[in-house]
């Protein structure tokens, strides 16, 4: 692979010396971190970073850990990471469940969950779930730190509210008392692929949902009214069914190649039902183990 | 080969084999999973190697108006910028209407117009985009059924005056660069006889052979003028031969080019003919004593060397009420691309046998091969044949539900066996079609229903058969030299290819039987056109049946030359000498053994001293006597263009989700007449490769366009290769052995034929799951599901 453009490579050591970088060379500078995304966009010229500046160098980035109920993914935990944390299978599996299907093992052990979010393309995995269960980045700059909810974070195709010069340092998501969860993601073949569409499903105790999709409009968007028209309903099938007819409202899917719009629209009706059959099982502690093939 | 006789000639007669037909293990295996095999990329070629980059069309259909190239000549480290101008030269290999680089006019998106040769990669990427070039668009056509429209833009208005095969008919003032009739029998009648008669269209996109190792070609003319060219190919020889025909203005001819092909990884066809090495070969010759390295991207993998060619079909057929078919008209039409010089072959290939493996007394073929502004299409695994069997066996078993019979009773019926007609009038070789009818049915239980696993799901069954010919000149042909170590060991030079097939390891086995040696001391070395001796091309499925009997015949020569030492140096009758265990025995003596390893380089001592015999070597070529393309041009009667056809029957099982449209391959069985197996475990892992190649084009791959000819998605995010997530559940290959009697121990080819039948069989279990045929590849999981959407709810579908 041939990288056109020469750019200057920079490995800081420490935050400090990152966000000095990062505010020195603004929108010029691009952030590594697994680079699945941003290698592969600099060889197609999509973008074309003066300085990219390498954060695996930077100490605790890694850590997963859970404090006082609230999940912290450090900005370089990958998916694999999350896969074999125990700290995310106990606490919040569907996480888990959501990173298991993200590419490939070899992909997996490089591209993080944060910075999936910063790329921000429309059929980002990490989305969804993060949305659903209202999950916050958290930002440092050399002006000092912000946090912004998940739900302001997407702007649209490859855009976030993060701003030049600011650095991605964790996602914490604080974790509902007692939940099931399902996360799934259409693909063109049990191989690898890119989500097509997806839904994330948190189902709370006294049929409370939240519903994420992700693949079928220009950022995940979460599904307010399916969730208002679930509140405190048991799930039979005309909740179901209910349910599954406000999936037009509420996404605004495009056809392209990957798939037609009317496919995409279908599969998230049907995904919708599966997803949320299985997060109240899963709440019940009587559903499908995490991970299982329900597509 | 006459006048030999002794035990070994009783095992090659296929009674008590020590090394051919069994499951030996691979000798190139080692070295490819340590990584020491060497492909052409992994090659040093020093610190005077340079690098090329390619100016590419933008446009589908257009006329260049002018080239600068002097911002990019100016570029620091460029060496030279080269356009059509520096080499106006046309190559094919069986019709010449390729350039080298296009000059007057580009006719598809990606087409090559110009080459940068710099110091580095990087920056002859970066000079490539300086180079200007103005274009003045035309209309281009991308149908082949719009581009045989008389109102159509003609893409190639030399079509008249190219140099092409006799066997091509083009058509001047038209797009179409061939068409292959081959008509027997009265159609007429035979539909008249007919109780019920199909007709409908078949429709069959294209698709990418996606090797793992991307097209790359280094090549360097040295002071003295010679050119040295390193590929990765599948067709050494071929290539040279091209490269001379091509270059034969600049003085050069075959004593003067050689061409090295280490290890491939993998081919498909794609690495068959020559397609952007012509391009290295050229640019050598702008540099001459510099190597220059021209390595393709996966993008342009897809979209600048050969694509399997889309196909329109319309297909009638006739049968009785009692299951004998009566008469079939088929009419293929293919999307052949800007350029045909191999893709013509392949329309040709299917224009001989697109009737399927049946028996019918009345057939018209008509296969047209129509340029379009795609990139050209060239060989792909199954050669035309894939194509034209989605139709056929759609077809079959749609016949035989249209007249109340069994799908697979129907083809028992008509299945095609020895000595019955060929569409162009020769008679069918040996086969097992039976057999592997049977087998193959029986393997999926055809006719028993299967419960799903999931609730909600369907499960239908599907049924083909195959059949499929080596596509090749009359006088292809395949040439081995051989020769004895000192340690009686062998090194054999042929020049077919190692794609990963095992060919290396069988050619070794058929050395190890006929001179009694372990496979591991054979050692079989890939082709080097200096040292080597020649090879048509590793293509066609021929390369076991027509280098395997050049490297019997070689062996056979080593042999015989053993048995004349013996017997001048001891007096033992020739006749009474045999091989085993690496030494030479005795029928009369049965005390006389003497180690290869004594004499096959030393020779023989006598009592006076002196020596008999010398290193022993061996020379083998094979080419078969009988084929012919003469023919009647009108109905293609008369020849014999195909040697022979290896045949088979597989079946599928498949679970299908039809909310989701997603399908499971729960067991594909797939039973192949083989003549003999040469080395099992080899087939069978042709039988899991391909079909899992040609479940993935019937499931999920597929070439998209854009209207303006661009390919959409020329890499793997969007265009699906299977993984090991996507093998079916379970895949039961089944070997049928009735001998190929020209066959090396009776074998004949199998590696294309395995991927046939997949695509057909899956539209017969997609049917028989939830009640929908699919007439169009791919058959997607999309597509499942809103067909059976649109039919469970039509009012929600009706604006769709």
């Amino acid at each position: 692979m041939t990288l056109t453009r020469s750019f200057t490579y920079v490995k800081p050591g420490s935050l400090d010396e990152a966000l000095a970088l990062l505010a020195e060379h603004g929108r010029a500078a691009a952030v590594l971190a697994g680079g699945t995304d941003l290698i592969s966009w600099m060889r197609d010229d999509l973008v074309a970073p003066e300085v990219v500046v390498d954060i695996k160098g930077l100490p605790g980035l890694e850590a997963i850990t859970l404090v006082d109920g609230t999940l912290r993914l450090g900005a370089l935990a990958t998916f694999s990471d999350v896969l074999r944390s125990p700290v995310v299978s106990a606490a919040f599996p569907v996480l888990a469940e959501m990173a298991g299907v993200v590419a490939s093992v070899g992909i997996r052990n490089r591209a993080t969950v944060a910075g999936n979010l910063c790329s921000a393309v429309p059929s980002n995995d990490a989305g969804p779930v993060l949305l659903a269960a209202d999950a916050l980045v958290q930002i440092a700059a050399t002006d000092g730190e912000r946090t912004i909810p998940l739900a302001e974070w997407f702007r649209g195709p490859r855009r976030t509210a993060l701003r030049g010069g600011e650095l991605v340092t964790r996602i914490t998501v604080p974790l509902p008392d007692r939940h099931g969860g399902c996360y799934l993601k259409l693909g063109r073949y049990r191989g690898e692929d890119l989500a097509q569409a997806s839904v994330a499903v948190l189902a709370l105790p006294g049929d409370h949902y939240r519903i994420a999709f992700g693949a079928v409009a220009p950022a995940t968007v979460r599904a307010a009214a399916i969730e208002e028209s679930l509140e405190g309903r048991p799930l039979d099938e005309a909740t179901l069914a209910a349910a599954a007819d406000l999936v037009p409202e509420v996404i605004s899917p495009i056809s392209d190649l990957r798939a037609s719009a009317g496919y995409r629209t279908h599969m998230c009706r049907v995904m919708l039902r599966r997803a949320l059959r299985a997060a109240a099982e899963r709440l019940a502690d009587d559903g499908p183990p995490y991970g299982e093939r329900l597509l | 080969m006459s006048g030999i006789v002794g035990r070994a000639d009783r095992a090659n007669a296929m009674e008590d084999l020590r090394h051919v037909g069994r499951s030996e293990v691979r000798i190139d295996g080692l070295d490819k999973v340590t990584g020491a095999a060497v492909f052409v990329d992994d090659m040093d070629f020093g610190p005077d190697l340079l690098h090329a980059a390619i100016v590419e069309s933008p446009h589908p259909h257009a006329r260049i108006v002018s080239i600068d190239t002097s911002e990019a000549a100016a570029l620091p480290g460029v060496v030279r910028v080269v356009t059509g101008a520096d080499f106006p030269f046309t190559f094919g290999l069986y019709m010449q209407d390729r350039q080298v680089f296009a000059r007057d006019v580009v006719r598809f998106v990606g087409e090559q117009v110009a080459a940068v040769i710099a110091r580095d990669p990087r920056t002859a990427r970066e000079a490539a985009r300086l180079v200007r070039v103005e274009y003045q668009e035309r209309r281009a056509v991308f149908d082949p059924l719009e581009a045989l429209a008389t109102e159509a833009p003609r893409l190639h208005p030399g079509l008249g005056d190219y140099p092409h095969v006799p066997w091509f008919f083009p058509e001047p003032e038209s797009n179409v660069a061939h068409r292959r009739r081959t008509i027997r029998g009265d159609l007429e009648a035979g539909f008249a006889a007919a109780d019920v008669v199909l007709e409908d269209a078949y429709r069959v996109p294209r698709y990418a052979h996606c090797a793992l190792e991307p097209h790359v070609v280094v090549a360097r003319q040295d002071r003295a003028g010679r050119l040295t060219v390193w590929s990765a190919s599948q067709s050494p020889y071929t290539q040279r031969h091209v490269f001379a025909q091509a270059l034969e203005p600049l003085g050069l001819s075959h004593q003067d080019i050689r061409v090295i092909t280490p290890y491939v990884g993998g081919g498909f066809g794609g690495k068959a003919g020559v397609s952007m090495e012509i391009l290295g070969a050229v640019l050598a010759t702008a540099v001459r004593g510099h190597p220059v390295k021209l390595r393709w991207s996966r993008e342009q993998e897809f979209y600048n060397t050969y694509q399997r060619q889309g196909l329109v079909a319309r297909l009638k057929v006739g049968a009785r009420r009692d299951g004998t078919i009566t008469a079939l008209e088929h009419h293929l039409f293919w999307d052949a691309g800007a350029y045909v010089e191999y893709g013509a072959n392949v329309v040709n290939a299917a224009g001989l046998s697109a009737t399927g493996p049946y028996r019918i007394p009345a057939i018209s073929l008509e296969s047209v091969c129509v340029y379009t502004n795609l990139p050209p299409g060239g060989p792909y695994r199954g050669f035309g044949y894939s194509e034209f069997s989605f139709g056929i066996e759609s077809h079959m078993t749609r016949l035989a539900r249209a007249i109340g019979m069994d799908p697979v009773e129907f083809r028992r019926r008509n299945a095609i066996v020895e000595g019955d007609l060929l569409p162009y009038g020769a008679l069918m070789n040996p086969s097992g079609l039976h057999e592997a009818i049977d087998r193959a049915a029986e393997a999926i239980a055809w006719g028993e229903e299967e419960s799903p696993r999931e609730p909600g799901h369907r499960v239908g069954k599907g049924f083909a058969l195959f059949w499929k010919a080596p596509a090749m000149p009359p006088n292809a042909s395949s040439a081995s030299f051989l020769k004895f170590n000192e340690d009686g060991s062998i090194n054999v030079t042929v020049s077919g290819m190692e794609l990963g097939q095992g060919y290396l390891t069988v050619m070794a086995q058929v050395v190890a039987e006929v001179l009694a040696v372990p496979p591991d001391k054979v050692r079989v070395e890939t082709p080097d056109t200096d040292r080597n001796p020649y090879e048509w091309q590793t293509v066609a499925s021929h390369i076991t049946w027509s280098c395997g009997n050049a490297v019997r015949a070689a062996a056979l020569e080593a042999r015989e030359k053993i048995f004349q030492v013996v017997h001048a140096a001891h007096g033992l009758e020739e006749g009474s000498l045999y091989l085993e265990d690496e030494c030479v025995r005795c029928d009369t003596d049965p005390d006389f053994c003497l180690p290869l390893r004594d004499f096959v380089v030393a020779g023989i001592e006598t009592p006076d001293g002196t020596y008999r015999g010398g290193p022993i070597v061996g020379s083998g070529m094979f080419m078969p006597e009988f084929s012919s393309t003469h023919a009647d041009p009108a109905t293609g009667q008369g020849g014999h263009p195909n040697v022979h056809y290896t045949v088979g029957a597989a079946g599928i099982i498949l679970e299908v989700d039809p909310e989701t449209g997603k399908m499971e391959v729960r067991r594909a069985a797939l039973a192949v007449d083989a003549g003999k197996a040469l080395n099992p475990a080899l087939l069978e892992g042709q039988v899991t490769g391909g079909l899992l190649q040609g479940l993935a084009t019937v499931l999920y791959e597929d070439m998209r366009f854009d209207e303006a000819g661009r390919l959409l998605n020329p890499n793997f995010t969007d265009y699906k290769i299977p993984t090991a997530h996507d093998i079916p559940d379970e895949v039961v290959p089944i070997i049928v052995e009735v001998p190929q009697p020209d066959g090396p121990f009776g074998a004949r080819g199998v590696g294309e034929h395995t991927m046939i039948a997949a695509a057909p069989m899956v539209a017969d279990a997609v049917e028989a799951a939830v009640g929908i045929r699919f007439n169009e590849m791919p058959i997607t999981a999309e597509r499942v599901a809103l067909a059976v959407a649109r039919r469970e709810e039509p009012d929600t579908w009706a604006s769709t």
